[in-house]
């Protein structure tokens, strides 16, 4: 029983220390914290809505078909409604940023990444990307120009211009920009993994199922046990 | 406490902890199991859009439905003289074995023995319903053009060389084939005048 | 319950023919285990439900994971694509690529637990000692099998890794160049690797098997060591495994599991350590992450490799510290087993531990020069435990060991 306490001491110990870390994100700057919710379907269509109006404009999602935005009951929408987002686009085509991929380059100077998983791929996940969306200033030095400096990104120097036009926003619209930077980031933290409400309602009956079993087989041991005599 | 009362708690335990365990086995199938059937893309395309009037009179094009071939026939006035006067020749002239979906609008027994929304256009799997070869399409009556792959009193339709199984052009099933039943009309509707959503 | 199936018919068909009764007696409801087992011994039947789920999942998501290099739209590829496929469309294929991917890392945590519990106790000494050899050659294979599972979703942590660890091997002399090529298949980490990768991910877990079958015969024929380290002779010490320990085990399983499907249903990347962060990052060969690292689970060997200046030097010590496991029952020359009777050699495994744990630390964390001294302190630490151990009898003054339990 010795060594059992003696392991967990040492597990326990190295899981507080090892959590540190991985709370920190890329750039090392603070992040805000968003208020986003994977499972409130106003906020996601919001955030869909934002998406297909900016970010699309140079960003694709991949792995997130038309058809898939009726089918995903966290954003739900009708056959008519998908109609008018993907216009002549197959329901079963990803949604694709109309801009080339080449032409991005030549204008921007890089490919824009691909939103499917840009939660899940970077560190501080949805708290990035507000932050990110709502961390464009002027440069202290001057060296990059304004649009390009974001202290969030790593490096500091972006190549995607605020698209939010965060920089030069009247004081009455930050509120409303705000909300925007959150919803987009609450969409993509859904589509980043469109399973994740269905895994968190099946798991709390898988896990509650579990301890049942265990409590069962933990009595059953002792029971069979006291035959055992020590 | 007595020997007897712990035996049956301890019985207890045992039936308990069989019991949900054989419920946590048993719930490991369903994911697994699941995983194996067709998953949501393959579902969702699932449906085929087709443009009916690419289709020549007389001509008979094959098409793929969730990766099946499917027949459609433009079929002429004559084509549809053919359906009539061999109803002895066949297995089930109505259709009778079909699937519910078909129940839907085949309502009366001219729709029956034409086995179309529209009778100029026979949508079927082109698959036979023996062992699921892709019979031929031998449209004419008699043996002028087929000569002894099909039987003297041809009313025209398909030849499936597998295993010589014989359809009307109602694609219906004529009797001393191995093929059990008529080919399967598949769920469809008319999107427009001439298109058809297939699935 | 297994008293009753061996009464039937059907049983003693069976029996005839492949004498069952005596095997089930010998190795299940006859078989003695010393009776005074904790829970640390729980471990080695965690592992084997480890294995079997690892191949079971795994043989399920080949069904759609397709080992491929080609690029696909918006610079991903088809490999990543079908990784993406089955968390999206197919049926449950989140839950059970979650399952496959924490349960790598827990496999590995039940397996870490199994060994320090054998270091502990001295599971390793005479007679034992081949059965600990099985399980370091068990331990190794586990550690190429994920290494070579890792690179299949084709991320960014999954190039770099695979880039990293191939490169390694061109540090030995003269053959260097020719053994990463072997192991590449050209001459960077590509659609060849990929291939060769997969193809031996799916051949290591069936050399586990076997392997594990061995590691079992060999326990069943020097039977388990207990926490008292002492070899036990007294009929009433021991108890057989069945009923006994086949129920404690279940126990053990159903406790561990409702862990597991915490962490798979609630929290699958642990905070970036069980799936990394860079991994949802398509591999992208003209751009390494900011910090790379192998997964915890191979980070202490990691940390090891990065101490030394000199390449060379630097895989051989990280392939000394893991041949060395291998010496650990000739190395350890104290006729007592168990570290309870042992004080000196008891706060040596402890620091032991807590030195992995801190090697495991540093080969996660972006290397920096006040890490690197901790690393290499850590290095020398966990060599010196090795080196110590034949001259510990000489001074440790071992407590009295009791007779019997």
């Amino acid at each position: 029983m010795k060594l059992t306490n003696t392991m967990m001491a040492i597990i326990a110990a190295a899981v507080l220390g090892f959590s540190v870390p991985a709370i920190a994100n890329e750039g090392g700057a603070h992040l805000k914290h968003a208020e986003v919710d994977a499972s409130d379907q106003a906020q996601i269509r919001r955030g869909l809505g934002v998406f297909t109006d900016v970010c699309m404009g140079c960003h694709s999602a991949k792995y997130i078909r038309y058809q898939s935005l009726m089918a995903y009951p966290e954003i739900g929408l009708t056959r008519a409604e998908v109609d008018e987002l993907r216009g002549d686009r197959s329901l079963m085509s990803g949604m694709i940023s109309d801009m080339a991929i080449e032409d991005a380059i030549s204008s921007y100077g890089k490919a824009p990444p691909d939103l499917s998983l840009i939660v899940p791929g970077r560190r501080g996940g949805a708290n990035y990307i507000y932050s990110l969306l709502t961390g464009f200033e002027h440069d202290p030095e001057g060296k990059v120009p304004d649009g390009n400096y974001n202290p969030i990104y790593p490096g500091g120097r972006i190549a995607m211009p605020d698209p939010l036009s965060w920089l030069e926003h009247d004081e009455a619209d930050t509120a409303e920009i705000e909300k925007q930077a959150q919803d987009v980031a609450a969409f993509l933290t859904f589509i980043g993994d469109p399973h994740q409400n269905e895994r968190r309602a099946i798991g709390c009956w898988v896990v509650g199922f579990l301890i049942l079993l265990t409590l069962v087989l933990w009595r059953l041991k002792v029971e069979v046990w006291k035959d055992v005599k020590h | 406490m007595t020997d007897q009362a712990n035996q049956s708690r301890r019985n207890f335990l045992y039936v308990a902890a069989g019991g949900l365990g054989a419920v946590a086995a048993g719930g490991m199938v369903v994911p697994f199991i699941g995983s194996m059937l067709p998953a949501a893309d393959t579902l969702a395309a699932s449906k085929t859009e087709f443009d009916l009037s690419t289709v020549e009179a007389g001509q008979l094009v094959t098409i793929q439905w969730q990766g099946k071939p499917v027949f459609v026939v433009h079929r002429t006035a004559e084509l549809l003289k053919q359906v009539d006067g061999h109803d002895d020749m066949l297995k089930d002239k109505d259709s009778k074995a079909i699937d519910e979906v078909q129940e839907e609008w085949m309502d009366t027994p001219e729709k029956r023995k034409y086995r179309a929304i529209k009778p100029e256009y026979l949508i079927v799997v082109a698959s036979c319903t023996h062992l699921g070869c892709i019979p031929l399409f031998k449209p004419s009556a008699g043996r002028k053009e087929w000569g002894d792959s099909v039987p003297e009193n041809w009313p025209g339709g398909w030849h499936c060389p597998c295993h010589g199984s014989l359809y009307d052009v109602s694609a219906r099933v004529i009797n001393g084939s191995p093929a059990p039943h008529n080919l399967h009309v598949m769920p469809y509707q008319y999107k427009t005048d001439t298109t058809v959503v297939i699935g | 319950m297994i008293e009753k199936m061996m009464k039937t018919q059907l049983f003693a068909w069976v029996d005839k023919r492949t004498g069952a009764e005596a095997i089930i007696k010998s190795q299940l409801t006859e078989y003695p285990a010393p009776k005074n087992l904790n829970y640390m011994w729980n471990f080695g039947s965690l592992a084997l439900l480890m294995l079997v789920l690892q191949i079971v999942t795994g043989i399920f998501l080949v069904m759609y994971y397709k080992p491929s290099a080609e690029a696909t739209f918006g610079g991903f590829t088809v490999a990543f694509d079908s990784v993406e496929r089955i968390m999206r469309d197919v049926n449950f294929g989140w839950l059970i690529r979650y399952m496959h991917a924490v349960g790598a890392s827990m496999f590995f945590v039940v397996v870490y637990l199994h060994m320090g519990r054998g270091f502990y106790y001295g599971s390793f000494k005479a007679p034992r000692e081949l059965l600990w050899i099985i399980g370091v050659v068990i331990l190794l294979i586990m550690q190429g099998a994920a290494f070579f599972g890792y690179l299949l979703p084709w991320g960014q942590m999954s190039f770099w890794g695979a880039t990293v660890i191939t490169n390694l091997f061109g540090a030995i002399p003269v053959l260097g160049e020719y053994v990463s090529q072997v192991l590449v298949g050209g001459f960077a980490v590509g659609d060849p690797t990929l291939n060769r990768f997969f193809s031996l991910h799916y051949l290591f877990p069936l050399l586990l098997a076997a392997i594990v079958g061995g590691h079992v015969h060999a326990l069943h024929v020097v039977h388990s060591n207990n926490p008292e380290g002492i070899d036990l002779h007294k009929p009433e010490e021991m108890i057989p495994f069945h009923p006994y320990y086949t129920i404690k085990d279940a126990f053990g399983v159903a406790f561990f599991l409702t862990i597991y499907a915490y962490i798979v249903f609630f929290n699958p990347q642990m905070g970036g350590y069980f799936i990394e962060v860079d991994n949802y990052v398509p591999a992208n060969n003209l751009s390494t992450p900011a910090h790379i690292a192998p997964v915890w689970y191979l980070t202490p060997w990691y940390t090891i490799l990065r101490s030394f200046e000199s390449k060379l030097i630097g895989v051989l010590a990280m392939g000394g510290s893991l041949a060395i496991l291998f010496l650990l029952p000739f190395l350890c020359r104290s006729a007592v087993r168990s570290a309870r009777f042992r004080p000196v050699y008891k706060i040596m495994v402890i620091m032991f531990f807590i030195d992995v744990i801190v090697l495991g630390y540093c080969g996660h964390s972006a290397p920096t020069p006040t890490l690197k001294i901790v690393g290499q302190l850590s290095t020398a630490y966990y060599f010196l435990f090795f080196v110590a151990l034949p001259f510990l009898p000489k001074f440790e003054k071992t407590k009295p060991v009791p007779e019997g339990i």
